[in-house]
């Protein structure tokens, strides 16, 4: 039996003992050894982090409810021929590719012509766009605060406080930072690609991803803060902070993961079957997760209840408060508003109201937790 | 055991100390039986090596409160398995699909390869654990269930079960 077990192959075997290597010996020499008088005390803070995360797991989450049902039909029959008003509070930011577009809660549209993808600043005064080789930073009223020419610049992000802000952004020669004046602009990782996101509060610390791994990193300093597993080698679809920026959210198609604050994993979630993720968040707020599994169900990873049901789904967008979930509908060109109590708001003709030629429109975000 | 033996604790104890090159040495001896562990249990290679990496990852985490006078293997083992057995549960159906195209592939290259494969893809992951452990890594059932925390009737029942399914598969 023992000669049997060993006579079979590990498919890229020799690949994935490198890439293990590598990632190791990363973890191993920015690990900070415990000085033996503290390991008591250290397991002890152990232990309270572990029943506090138990306690956040049990805790009955308020907010979206349980909306259980098959649709048959593409689409939700009874929808609003137009976006006429959000249902929360917040702006939302678009892109299409006619544009970046500002929503205001009043449902009105401001078009900023020109920019491929775009991001809010940390509260929301401001946002980041990109276009061919070109950064710029806007008011949410198109006016144009300052510009910077990159080669193929795009993933711009933006993080910090409101005293003291950084933009993250990938290039030709990889990802760099610049203040959020404008100053200072410099290479943070040369070669890497992302995606990446910013944690939020006073430090600059932006996550991204590699190859091979998640890392943290110091956009000041310069240092690798950690790294982790990132799983298997496929591209990752969503990367995001929960607002107290104690969790770390990394999706691909075959797994969830959510790292606590030290790159530990504290969550990891499989589909079934043969089965993807589509897209996942942070409710605002908390450190739930909701998910889009195979484009076609949205449910909360801490229950595992579905929330909504439909085919062809692309992705969900939770409001800020928390209440509501946007959820993407290519297929049916629709958005849906999944509201407390199962409630639904569907908005129609979302390509044509966007002015997509090509492709659905893109929710970028919607703003802003803090005021 | 791979590693075993006064090496292993020069290397554990020089790791301890922030030695990289010891910690290296440490990797390399004992990735390759991780990973073919948690191989033979999840039945998915990106799995596996997921698996395998974040077992290495808790490792260097808690070097520090390692006992360096107890053997690294188990303690890895134990930690690799455990971590097998779960993915393996959460995975659910999707391995089977995975595992079918996997045997095919080992289907054209090795006979034994693919009988075993198949035979050990049809049992829970909780019984290809200890499969894995007994007759891969040579634990005996008193030290699996140490391992696993599990009586040792409870390891016995399952290797007996686990081997005499495999024989009706082969």
């Amino acid at each position: 039996m023992k000669d049997a077990l060993q006579s079979i192959e590990v498919p890229g075997a020799e690949a994935a003992r490198e890439r293990a290597a590598t990632i190791v010996l990363a973890a191993f020499e920015t690990r900070e050894p415990i000085p033996r008088g503290r390991r008591g005390r250290v397991l002890a803070v152990g232990g309270a982090l572990a029943a506090a995360a138990l306690a956040i797991a049990a805790a009955s989450p308020p907010g979206m409810a349980v909306v259980d049902r098959v649709r048959e039909v593409v689409g939700i029959e009874r929808s609003a021929p137009a976006l006429f008003a959000l249902p929360a509070a917040g702006r939302l930011l678009v892109a299409s590719d006619g544009g970046a577009w500002v929503v205001q809660a009043d449902g009105t549209k401001r078009l900023l012509a020109g920019y491929r993808d775009a991001s809010w600043s940390p509260f929301g005064r401001f946002l980041v766009a990109t276009r061919r080789n070109e950064l710029a930073t806007l008011e949410p009223d198109g006016t144009l605060h300052w510009t910077l020419a990159r080669p193929g610049v795009r993933l711009a992000r933006w993080g910090g406080t409101q005293a003291d802000t950084r933009i993250a952004y990938v290039d030709h020669t990889g990802i760099r930072v610049v203040a959020g004046d404008g100053t200072g602009d410099r290479l943070l990782a040369p070669a890497e690609t992302g995606p990446l996101a910013w944690r939020p509060g006073a430090r600059h610390l932006l996550a991204y991803v590699s190859a091979s791994e998640v890392r943290v990193q110091d956009a000041d300093a310069g240092r690798v803060l950690w790294r982790a597993s990132r799983g298997p080698n496929e591209p990752v679809r969503a990367l995001e902070w929960s607002d107290d920026g104690r969790r770390l959210l990394v999706l691909a198609s075959h797994v969830l993961r959510v790292y606590d604050g030290k790159g530990h994993t504290v969550l990891r979630d499989v589909p079934n079957g043969t089965g993807r993720f589509t897209d996942a968040a942070f409710v605002p707020g908390t450190q739930r997760v909701v998910a889009l599994r195979n484009g076609s169900d949205v449910f909360r990873l801490d229950t595992g209840r579905t929330v909504f049901r439909g085919s062809g789904l692309a992705g969900v967008t939770p409001s800020p408060d928390g209440a509501w979930l946007l959820v993407t509908w290519p297929r049916a060109d629709q958005w849906v508003f999944v509201g407390p109590h199962g409630t639904l708001r569907a908005v129609a003709g979302v390509t044509e109201q966007f002015r997509s030629r090509s492709g659905f429109p893109r929710v970028e975000g919607w703003c802003c937790v803090r005021p | 055991m791979a590693g075993a033996g006064r090496d292993e604790r020069a290397w554990v104890r020089g790791a301890q100390r922030g030695s990289a090159p010891d910690l290296e040495a440490l990797f390399h001896a004992h990735w390759p039986a991780a990973h073919r562990a948690a191989y033979l249990v999840v039945h998915d290679a990106a799995l596996a090596e997921d698996v395998a990496q974040e077992a290495f990852l808790a490792a260097v985490r808690h070097l520090d409160r390692f006992d360096r006078r107890r053997p690294f293997g188990p303690w890895l083992h134990r930690i690799v398995v455990n971590r097998a057995i779960d993915a393996a549960r959460a995975r659910g159906v999707r391995h089977e699909s995975e595992l079918t195209e996997q045997a095919a592939a080992a289907e054209q290259r090795e006979p034994v390869d693919r009988s075993v494969l198949r035979s050990l893809a049809g049992l829970p992951p909780e019984q290809r654990a200890v499969i894995v452990l007994r007759h891969l890594l040579g634990y005996t059932p008193g030290e699996i269930a140490h391992l696993l925390d599990l009586p040792r009737g409870t390891v016995n029942s399952r290797l007996r079960r686990g081997l005499d399914a495999m024989r009706g598969a082969l």
